[in-house]
């Protein structure tokens, strides 16, 4: 019995400390990245690269989950309209939980898991062969050059998507208001724009950069610091998406109540 | 005595009384070692000895548990990570496993020193690395990505991309490893040379024996995490320390005690 | 398309495995406590501050047009048993669990352990598959739960200390019908199953070494979060058929 309570206090206390050298080394290379951005000296080639390749990996899973999204959502709030009989309100329900929530975290967590993922591997197995070293060697800063390219296509690559994902869950909600409920497309359009504000949508796409900088430094630091092997690069994968989700989530927290 | 005296004899490296450990284990205890300028100092000892780990203490890649690093005058264990960029460009490395960045061709790997300190634009860095790649004989290779490649093959281009900034002092860690013996003579015959015509320093960690024992003019034998014997080639084979005798003649039994068997 | 055709294959096995039952026997448990007991924080934690998030968001939707915030605790426990509670905990399962056992399986893959079983006689589907199978849709099933009372609770507290709404109000469960509760349960059992069963073939398809393992490790992840978005729709869809009258 005392021994069970004394395993799992002991657990706790361990978790508690591992998560809090987790927390302060993100919080680290977030600092080392801001410092870095100052005065810009960001290596373009690195940058259109990885953009390049972020776009080519997350665009047709973002476009599916976002227009599933939007469906979604208007399958969930279809009782109540049916309900109510209020067609015109299918729109603004849907519309308005996907621009201010679902969106942002929905295509966020596709990212993290396709990118977010991929960034932590390519930089894990950097990291054990030695290539950052390498780096350091020839006197160039991994930071500057490898991590800072990267959290910038991050957050511009997630932003885009937030913005395009939002346009594609709109039109998810409106082909499913007509297939499932019998709404028309007027009368969706209209309940969208008579209804939602241009703010529902910026409150989405500013969660959506605190998102992107989030998952890029969780990613980018679970690759830097891969030990052990590849049996480590896999490790730091796992760990790298589940804790980019409990940041996402937990910031999306803060950020629904700082910009109401 | 009946090598040359080396160019100059200050030291332009010192390890003064160096240790450090990984975790429990103990891997340089009390290493203290001079390096003159413009020789071509060879540290040899087996494997896991700690060969590698000394030498990238002196780029800041590892840090001291005790004792003092000094380059060119200056304290360089204590530096922190943006300070010793300049050492960095001073003192090159070429690494064990070659550290060539795999998303690159080769020519772009040797391009990217040359773009990021000498300022040149891409297309002029690309034409500038497949000169440098010539002089390791891997021109033609230069739109080849590491994965593509031998062993071998990728180390000479990582030569190649070290010697881009024109260091001071060039660390190799065991450059001649995995090469053919023509390669690896061309290979001593570029050490030797940038020694001799620049007054390049170089610090050689090798196994090669006849590397060794061609081109270098002093030997560090590093045992149980301290230098054991230091001298000329010839002071070297006459070592009367059996430790010495029983790794240069490659004997399996003998005093020497190494670890993991 | 072709690999659609082999993960209804590994599906089909899993069940046909299942059937003829003889697996080891800790293996379930361990599993169970792999999957479970070590993502039950993580559910918590996402599950119980995006409630808070919901019913914020709801509140400010309400308050922006009849100000009559009494509705928002029995649509919200509605939601939350028939999509969000399962739904939420299926795309971080995902996550968490998706990546761990197609690393698993992966290495096993990659380092012939996979071979070495059917060279012994044994199905790797059997072997790998089945356990986590069966403790995956338990304990969905079981974090569900856990996820969605937190989310409930997390979801009135905000409510009341943000918006005045009366506790007794917001947990209410009059509204509240077996048709929600039967289409969460629904759901919570069939992400269950999709997330083992997608993550064990890209685990065993993964090829070549750490890289390979690397892949299947994302590929599992979005291949997984993607299912259980899918299905979602599908169930949302034909529950809304279904169901119909029920659910409003
Ligand atoms: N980053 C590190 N973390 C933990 N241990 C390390 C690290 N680097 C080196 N070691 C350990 O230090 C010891 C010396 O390693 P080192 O690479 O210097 O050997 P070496 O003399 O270069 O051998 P070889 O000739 O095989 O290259 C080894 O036992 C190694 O396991
Ligand atoms: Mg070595």
């Amino acid at each position: 019995m005392f021994g069970f309570v004394e395993r799992a206090i002991t657990q706790v206390g361990t978790t508690t400390v591992r998560i809090a050298r987790e927390v302060g080394g993100i919080v680290v290379l977030a600092f080392d990245v801001l410092r870095a951005l100052f005065p810009p000296t960001l290596d373009g080639r690195e940058l259109v690269k990885n953009l390049y390749k972020m776009g080519n990996q997350s665009v047709p899973i973002v476009a599916l989950t976002a227009f599933f999204a939007g469906g979604l959502m208007l399958v969930q709030s279809a009782p109540f309209v049916e309900k109510l009989q209020a067609h015109a309100l299918a729109g603004w329900a849907a519309g308005y939980a996907v621009l201010r929530e679902i969106g942002p975290i929905l295509i966020a967590l596709m990212f993290s898991g396709r990118v977010g993922a991929n960034n932590t591997a390519e930089l894990g197995t950097m990291t054990v062969t030695e290539q950052l070293d390498g780096l350091r060697a020839l006197a160039i800063d991994p930071i500057r050059y490898l991590i800072v390219p990267r959290v910038v296509a991050m957050v511009v690559m997630l932003l885009a998507l937030t913005v395009i994902g939002d346009l594609v869950a709109l039109v998810g909600a409106a082909i499913t208001a007509k297939a499932v409920v019998g709404i028309e497309f007027s009368t969706f359009i209209h309940s969208v724009v008579d209804n939602l504000k241009p703010y529902d949508f910026l409150h989405g796409i500013y969660k959506s950069m605190v998102f992107g900088a989030s998952i890029a430094l969780t990613s980018c630091y679970f690759g830097v610091t891969v030990r052990g092997g590849a049996v480590g690069v896999g490790r730091a994968v796992n760990a790298a998406v589940v804790a980019a989700a409990v940041s996402v989530m937990l910031l999306d927290f803060f950020m629904t109540y700082w910009l109401g | 005595m009946s090598d040359a005296p080396p160019p100059a004899a200050r030291p332009v490296i010192e390890f003064r009384g160096v240790a450090k450990a990984f975790g429990d284990k103990q891997v340089l205890r009390d290493l203290s070692l001079d390096v003159r300028k413009g020789e071509v100092l060879f540290i040899i000892g087996t494997s896991g000895v700690g060969k590698s780990v000394t030498i990238k203490h002196l780029i800041g890649l590892l840090g001291v548990d005790a004792g003092e690093i000094w380059f060119d005058g200056k304290r360089v264990d204590t530096l922190r990570e943006p300070e010793l960029a300049p050492i960095r460009k001073r003192i090159g490395m070429v690494f064990q496993n070659s550290t060539l960045f795999d998303s690159m061709t080769l020519a772009e790997n040797v391009a990217l020193p040359l773009r990021k300190h000498q300022g040149m634009r891409q297309k002029k860095a690309l034409v500038e690395a497949r000169r440098r790649l010539d002089q390791v004989y891997m021109s033609e290779f230069a739109d080849r990505y590491p994965a593509e490649l031998s062993d071998g093959m990728r180390k000479r281009a990582a030569i190649a991309r070290t010697l881009t900034l024109q260091p001071e002092v060039v660390l190799f860690d065991e450059p001649t490893t995995g090469l053919d013996p023509v390669n690896a003579r061309r290979i001593d015959r570029l050490i030797r040379e940038l020694s001799g015509g620049q007054g390049v320093t170089s610090v050689v960690v090798s196994h090669d024996l006849t590397s060794i024992f061609s081109i270098a003019d002093r030997i560090a034998f590093i045992y149980q995490g301290a230098v054991r014997a230091l001298g000329s080639r010839d002071e070297i084979r006459a070592s009367d320390d059996p430790v010495v005798q029983q790794f240069i003649q490659g004997q399996s039994s003998g005093p020497m005690e190494t670890p993991g068997f | 398309m072709r690999g659609l055709i082999e993960l209804w294959g590994v599906f089909v096995s899993t069940i046909a495995g299942m059937i003829r039952g003889g697996r080891p026997k800790g293996e379930i448990v361990r599993q169970m406590h792999a999957i479970g007991n070590k993502s039950m924080l993580f559910i918590a934690v996402t599950l119980g501050f995006i409630g808070m998030v919901m019913i914020y968001q709801a509140c400010m939707q309400f308050n922006r047009v009849t100000g009559d915030l009494s509705q928002v605790g029995v649509q919200f426990i509605r939601l939350v048993t028939s999509d969000f509670a399962p739904t939420l905990t299926g795309m971080m399962l995902a996550t968490r669990v998706g990546a761990g056992i197609a690393a698993e399986i992966g290495s096993m893959k990659v380092t012939e352990q996979v071979d070495a079983l059917r060279m012994s006689g044994v199905l790797p589907v059997d072997y790998l598959i089945v356990p986590r199978f069966i403790a995956s849709v338990v304990m969905t099933v079981v974090l569900t739960t856990l996820g969605g009372a937190i989310m409930y609770v997390a979801g009135g507290l905000t409510a009341h200390y943000q918006f005045g709404v009366n506790l007794k109000i917001f947990f209410d469960l009059s509204l509240l019908n077996p048709a929600h509760l039967s289409l969460g349960l629904v759901k919570a059992v069939t992400y269950g199953a999709a997330i083992p069963v997608v993550s064990g073939f890209c685990g065993l398809r993964a090829k070549g070494s750490s890289e390979g393992v690397g892949w299947a490790t994302t590929a599992a992840v979005i291949g997984s979060s993607l299912a259980v978005l899918l299905l979602d729709f599908i169930l949302s869809v034909a529950g809304f058929f279904v169901l119909g009258e029920a659910l409003r």
